[in-house]
């Protein structure tokens, strides 16, 4: 990191004078919060996990069963599947997602004509409502796909991608980072805000070709955003949901079933609340850890830069 | 406005207006229900009923459940959910009242055999009848009459007007395989009648054993004739969904549809002259073991702990009613599950109407499994691999992880 | 932990917005790049094709739906918006969902970004970065976990409420804007609010009357996230939400998705309805966002 982030840690710097006592009212900020945030949210929390040990369907009785939820997922060869497939696709988007978002957004901040058009078209997909999505996409890869395909003579791609076993995942993957590169591209555009025109001309590159300019200033001025975005985005891909109803339901088979959705039909519509409980649970400490070891791997190479 | 009214009709007497909240998960029902509020009201001055329309009913009465809200009167799909929720003791006891005695014995059976509250004196009436539905196979009689094939009535048959149909380049099926549980209609016809009898509580009494009874042991032939029957679909047909497929089939793009009688208004959105008529499935070679699967399709329940039971009671019979189950059937190309009731004129029931009046009905197959078992995504693997073995064991083992879930679960109780 | 840390160090940089500098914009040979506009052009059609899609489907009878998808409408079925607006119970399905995402946003600007306040200027306390640490790991718990517990404690606490909504939305963004909201102040020069405080100022005047102007940019961001998400919610207002009159945009709007029937020319038609109010809420912001980056060059 250069510039920004050595002035950001600078500035960041506690005020060393007032160190020994923090006034009042900072106390008096956070408190309320914290005692509102424990309610709604860490209480949840627990009273979800106290759940996966138990036998509770939802609604009516209940008794405690210990660990025997965890150990069944383990023997729950569908569970496994919901891993692996969530996995792969979380992985493939969230770099798909990423170089995409930060092009568009590097377009965007460029000396272009109808700069508030385009980045009120861009924001579009991240407001449409998932029905209208899920029925365009399934209608362009139903229809519309297959005939192009085929007038260009390539009969291989000429079938409805998402009724394909194999390739399902790559029709959820292409909806998914046509509606996600938004809110990346909003996150990337603030961050290249930030960057001062003058850091170019300072570091007497600015002759060099744009392609140089990005790799050795910009991209290292954005690094931290593009840390962001990359835990961002792979958490909540690994939460997928949403899209898949609208394009798959799961299938063909089982084959585009994610995690949230196993615990989702088993847990909320299938009666097996504390089963999916502690699937919900594992899942959890999943995301947290690689959440951290993606956090851990970036800046590391933010740092090398 | 409301909340103060409600709080009046909650502690004052009679003379009040009384509020009941009206729980209705049908989105494509709302008007009837409307204009059918209305004139209960007019009638009922003291009664003032809130429709509650829900998006994912499921969901939606589940989380009433947990805040201890369940409306005043529901009505649900009477499916295996349901049937949980009726277990659970949620719904009141409506056996003894007037309108139970109305219902034709076949479609209470079918509520019935799906489960219910019973709490020592034995099992209870949780739902009533209000529309029934069915599932057949709908048919083009003008295709029909064109190509010379009456309508069969032997498995033989049909495999010989489907042939007929592909010969003349006619498409037999419209199918909608990217939808997986449009699967499901044929599967639950062909297994209902070919399963042994009492097959779902033998299995369900095994545990996760599945010795005796399995569906590998049990289904192989309906999983092999499901998967005859969609070897004379359309080519594409895992890449088209049910909403073309009602688009299709409308516009006389096949002979026949794998679909119920529930399908019908959507065909007639996309084309309100569509040519539609139905028949059972023959599932044997015997015409007359045939029979017509049919659901509940809307089915009435009053909560059990209503405040407002009388009431409640009081709007449930009105819709019980002969007159409005008929004008409710015949807008949504339902059945009535009444006793000598007025036949739906609609002629594109007309070969479903006669077995359903006779009791000539079982209940679809699919609510008695569980709904945490992905069953019309493997129903889609099967139509779309052909493989029968596969999906059969694939049944039997995710049958079997549940139970033996459940049965932990049971071990915790005691 | 030591790895938490780190991660911390270095995300926080990430919104630093060098609020002293001018914008690149006013540099270099100010002309158009033509060639940059004419890609993102070609790329904007990624979004106008299905865009374009949706529109003529929401003027369509059923029975045009079909074909390419592309094709003109036939005839134009103006009805579809009257219908839905009708049947969603429009004015109220609109008033309600305005209501929760205005009270939302409002109440995530002020109380967000003073929580982050407190927390950003005191960093260096143990008890200040447990709580930052205790409010960023729930950026991880997926809803499932939380949603019957949720239900059940909203609605003994009497917030199955359009208020408790609110209170929900508000609650449950504090994680992610915390992170954004600390990042940025922390890049704000404390000795803006040194000098306010010679002035005799409180902190919590510090707080309104310096630090909170100068979030603008951040705030615009946070509002368009907590706006948009708040607006198009479905899951939570479904599941919290007790009486049937509260409904919002998302659940009226589920009306056109029968078990059997969709009617998706109507339920196009009035999600485009619902959607234009977001668009000029985001050219808006989006404004503001750039404004507000000049507004703190200035000092």
């Amino acid at each position: 990191m250069t510039a920004p982030a050595a002035s950001a840690t600078r500035r960041a710097a506690p005020p060393r004078r007032r160190s020994g006592r923090t006034p009042r009212a900072f106390f008096w900020m956070v408190v309320p919060a914290v005692v509102i945030f424990f309610g709604l949210h860490t209480i949840p929390v627990l009273t979800g996990m106290f759940f996966s040990l138990t036998n509770y369907a939802g609604y009516g009785t209940w008794d405690l069963v210990g660990l025997s939820n965890y150990v069944n997922l383990f023997l729950d060869d569908r569970v496994l599947n919901s891993y692996g497939f969530t996995f792969g696709f979380a992985i493939v988007s969230t770099v798909l997602v990423n170089v995409i978002a930060l092009a568009i957004a590097l377009g965007l901040n460029a000396r272009i004509k109808f700069k508030t058009a385009f980045r009120g078209v861009f924001f579009i997909p991240y407001v449409l409502a998932i029905l209208i999505i899920g029925y365009v996409f399934n209608y362009l890869f139903a229809n519309s796909f297959p005939a192009i395909f085929e007038s260009l003579g390539i009969t291989g791609l000429s079938g409805n991608i998402l009724a394909d076993p194999n390739f399902a995942w790559i029709g959820i993957v292409i909806t998914t980072v046509w509606q996600a590169a938004a809110f990346n591209v909003i996150l990337y555009l603030a961050g290249l805000q930030t960057i001062p025109g003058e850091i170019y001309e300072a570091a007497g590159i600015d002759g060099a070709s744009a392609w140089r300019r990005f790799w050795s200033l910009t991209f290292p001025l954005i690094g931290a955003y593009f840390t962001i975005n990359m835990v961002l985005s792979f958490k909540s891909f690994l939460q997928v949901f949403d899209q898949i109803v609208a394009l798959t339901n799961g299938g063909p088979g089982t084959s585009t079933e994610s995690i949230a959705m196993v615990i989702y039909r088993g847990g909320f519509q299938g009666g097996e609340y504390g089963y999916q409980m502690a699937n919900a649970v594992v899942y959890l400490f999943v995301i947290i850890l690689v959440s951290f070891i993606q956090l851990r791997f970036l800046q590391r190479r933010e740092a090398s830069y | 406005m409301i909340a103060s009214s409600t709080l009046v009709a909650c502690s004052s007497a009679d003379d009040q207006v009384v509020n009941l909240d009206f729980f209705q998960f049908k989105p494509e029902a709302v008007k009837e229900f409307a204009s059918l509020i209305d004139d209960f009201e007019a009638k009922n001055p003291d009664i003032h009923v809130v429709q509650n329309v829900v998006p994912d009913p499921d969901t939606a009465i589940r989380t009433l459940l947990v805040k201890n809200k369940v409306p005043d009167v529901l009505t649900l799909n009477v499916s295996g959910n349901f049937a949980e929720l009726a277990r659970a003791c949620v719904f009141a006891n409506l056996s003894d009242e007037a309108p139970a005695s109305s219902v034709n014995p076949a479609v209470q059976k079918i509520v019935q055999t799906l489960g219910s509250c019973d709490q020592g004196s034995g099992p209870e009436v949780n739902a009533l009848p209000f529309a029934s539905n069915a599932s057949g196979i709908l048919y083009n009689p003008q295709i029909f009459a064109e190509n010379g094939v009456e309508v069969p009535t032997t498995w033989d048959e049909l495999l010989a007007a489907a042939q007929t149909f592909k010969d003349n380049g006619v498409n037999p099926f419209y199918c909608t395989m990217k939808d997986a549980w449009t699967a499901a209609p044929a599967f639950v016809n062909l297994g209902g009648t070919l399963m042994p009898d009492g097959f779902f509580d033998k299995l369900r009494g095994e545990g996760s054993d599945l010795d005796t009874v399995s569906f590998s042991k049990d289904f192989s032939d309906a999983a092999q004739k499901e998967v005859k029957l969609y070897s004379f679909c359309q080519d594409d047909f895992a890449s088209r969904d049910y909403a073309s497929g009602n688009k299709a089939f409308g516009a006389g793009d096949s002979a026949m549809y794998l679909q119920g009688s529930y399908a019908i208004p959507a065909i007639r959105a996309t084309n309100p002259d569509a040519q539609i008529a139905s028949f059972p499935y023959p599932v044997t070679n015997d015409p007359d073991s045939r029979v017509v699967v049919s659901g509940v399709d809307v089915g009435l329940s009053i909560g059990r702990d209503t405040p407002h039971r009388k009431e409640a009671q009081r709007f449930v019979d009105y819709l019980m009613s002969p007159e409005v189950v008929q004008s409710y059937s015949e807008a949504q190309s339902t059945f009535s599950p009444l006793k000598n009731a007025v036949p739906n004129a609609d002629p594109a029931l007309a070969g479903l109407e006669p077995y359903f009046t006779d009791g000539r009905i079982i209940g679809f197959i699919d609510h008695q499994i569980p709904a945490s078992i992905p069953l019309v995504n493997m129903l889609q693997s099967l139509v779309l691999t052909g493989d029968s073995e596969a999906f059969l064991s694939d049944l039997d083992s995710e049958w079997s992880k549940v139970a033996a879930r459940t049965a932990t679960a049971r071990k915790g109780k005691s | 932990m030591s790895a938490a840390l780190q991660g911390v160090e270095a995300l926080r940089t990430v919104t630093a917005p060098s609020p002293r500098r001018r914008r690149r914009r006013s540099s270099v040979n100010g002309g158009t790049n033509w060639w940059v506009t004419a890609l993102i052009a070609v790329c904007s059609l990624t979004v106008l094709i299905p865009l374009y899609f949706t529109i003529i489907t929401a003027l369509k009878t059923p029975d045009q739906l079909g074909g390419t998808g592309f094709e003109w409408p036939t005839s134009v079925r103006w009805e579809n918006f009257s219908d839905a607006y009708q049947l969603t119970n429009f004015p109220r399905a609109l008033m309600n969902t305005a209501l929760i995402t205005v009270g939302a946003v409002v109440l995530t600007l002020l109380t967000n970004s003073l929580v982050a306040y407190a927390i950003a200027r005191n960093m260096h306390k143990k008890f200040f970065r447990g709580l930052y640490f205790y409010f960023l790991a729930a950026i991880f718990v997926p809803f499932p976990i939380i949603m019957l517990p949720v239900v059940k404690e909203t609605a003994l606490l009497g917030l199955d409420t359009p208020v408790g909504l609110i209170l929900l939305y508000t609650v449950y963004g504090l994680s992610f804007n915390i992170f954004i909201f600390v990042a940025y102040i922390q890049s704000i020069p404390i000795e803006l609010e040194e000098a306010a405080r010679m002035d005799g100022a409180s902190t919590w005047g510090v707080f309104w009357k310096v630090v909170f102007p100068l979030l603008a940019p951040m705030n615009a961001t946070v509002g368009i996230l907590t706006c948009v998400w708040a607006w198009n919610d479905f899951l939570l207002p479904l599941v919290v939400l007790s009486d049937p009159s509260a409904q919002t945009l998302p659940l009226a709007q589920f009306i056109f998705q029968g078990q059997f029937n969709t009617n998706y020319t109507v339920a196009f038609a009035s999600y485009l309805m619902a959607l234009a109010p977001l668009l000029i809420v985001y050219v808006i912001a989006q404004k503001w966002v750039v404004s507000g980056v000049m507004r703190g060059s200035v000092k």
